[in-house]
């Protein structure tokens, strides 16, 4: 289960709250943090600070395992926010619902010269779910944006499946 | 985490895994998810005339605990009446199945698609009776 961000993996970056952010910029952010907190660039400082150090350098990385992921940087985002709305929206269409099962049937009864196309509709899927994510943040509709984030869910897990399989 | 034999044998040997017509007048459909960890449950009751569930089938995609508590709601709703079926708790599926306090959301997934079913049921009724009041009228 998806634990909630303890802290703000966009204040640790210190970049603005937006689903949208530049990746090569981000990794270059987290490479730069990473290098400023390394122990070898910290060995004269006391106990104390050396821990406070090594706290840090945990945050960044907690904070890069999320941003680096669209979907838990959304997740995340979603979070910080509109506190309480992912809990709010957790009960989905049952026609969606319906195509989950109907999706994870194909994955298990998949043959293997046909995972590369069923992968392939199930991104245009988790790509079209995206589209609409980014203009339920952009129009600050958080309800619309916390079922995306659900309805993904079953996408992504159908994917990581595929992948195990392929 | 070590799953309970109970759940062991209801992952093993699912009980009325499958499907019933979901247009039928006498189906109930309940469909339920928990999309923090990409489960999704389907829970179909077939309600005799006199109120009582002739059948239950389910289909679950999700962890040993899911399927076992959906596959122990069919067992119980086989049988009964739609009105001792609304009065299963979740708390009747954790302690029969020993289910830890990090799956006890399983059971509560199932206690909610049994009321789903139970609802959409209840709802096809409540039409055919309106319906066929509007036809003798």
């Amino acid at each position: 289960m998806t634990k909630a961000p303890l802290l703000d993996p966009f204040a640790v970056f210190g970049v603005e709250h937006r689903l949208d952010l530049e990746e090569h910029a981000l990794e270059r952010r987290y490479l730069q943090l990473s290098r400023e907190l390394h122990p070898d660039r910290n060995r004269a400082i006391g106990a104390a600070d050396c821990a406070a150090v090594l706290l840090r350098a945990a945050e960044v990385n907690d904070a890069w395992r999320v941003l680096r992921d669209p979907w838990e940087r959304a997740r995340a985002l979603s979070h910080i926010l509109a506190p309480g709305i992912l809990e709010q929206h957790k009960s989905l269409d049952p026609d969606f619902l319906l195509d989950a099962i109907d999706l994870a049937e194909q994955v298990t009864l998949c043959e293997p010269n046909a995972v590369a196309n069923l992968q392939g509709r199930i991104k245009q899927q988790a790509d079209a779910i995206f589209a609409t994510l980014q203009k339920a943040f952009a129009a600050g509709d958080h309800a619309l944006a916390a079922q995306q984030i659900h309805q993904s869910k079953y996408l992504r897990k159908a994917l990581a499946d595929l992948e195990t399989r392929s | 985490m070590a799953y309970s034999d109970k759940v062991l044998d209801h992952y093993q040997n699912p009980r009325n895994v499958g499907t019933l017509d979901k247009n039928a007048l006498d189906v109930g459909t309940g469909v339920v998810g928990a999309p923090e960890c990409g489960d999704v449950m389907k829970l179909q009751i077939k309600v005799g005339d006199d109120g009582r569930i002739l059948d239950a089938k389910f289909k679950t995609y999700g962890c040993g605990s899911a399927i076992a508590s959906s596959s122990l709601a069919t067992e119980w709703l086989k049988g009964a009446s739609v009105d001792d079926a609304a009065q299963i708790k979740n708390t009747q599926i954790v302690e029969e199945l020993a289910l830890p306090p990090v799956k006890i959301h399983c059971s509560v997934l199932a206690e909610d698609a049994i009321k789903a079913a139970i609802e959409d049921w209840r709802k096809k009724q409540a039409a055919r009776i309106a319906a066929s009041a509007a036809s003798h009228s």
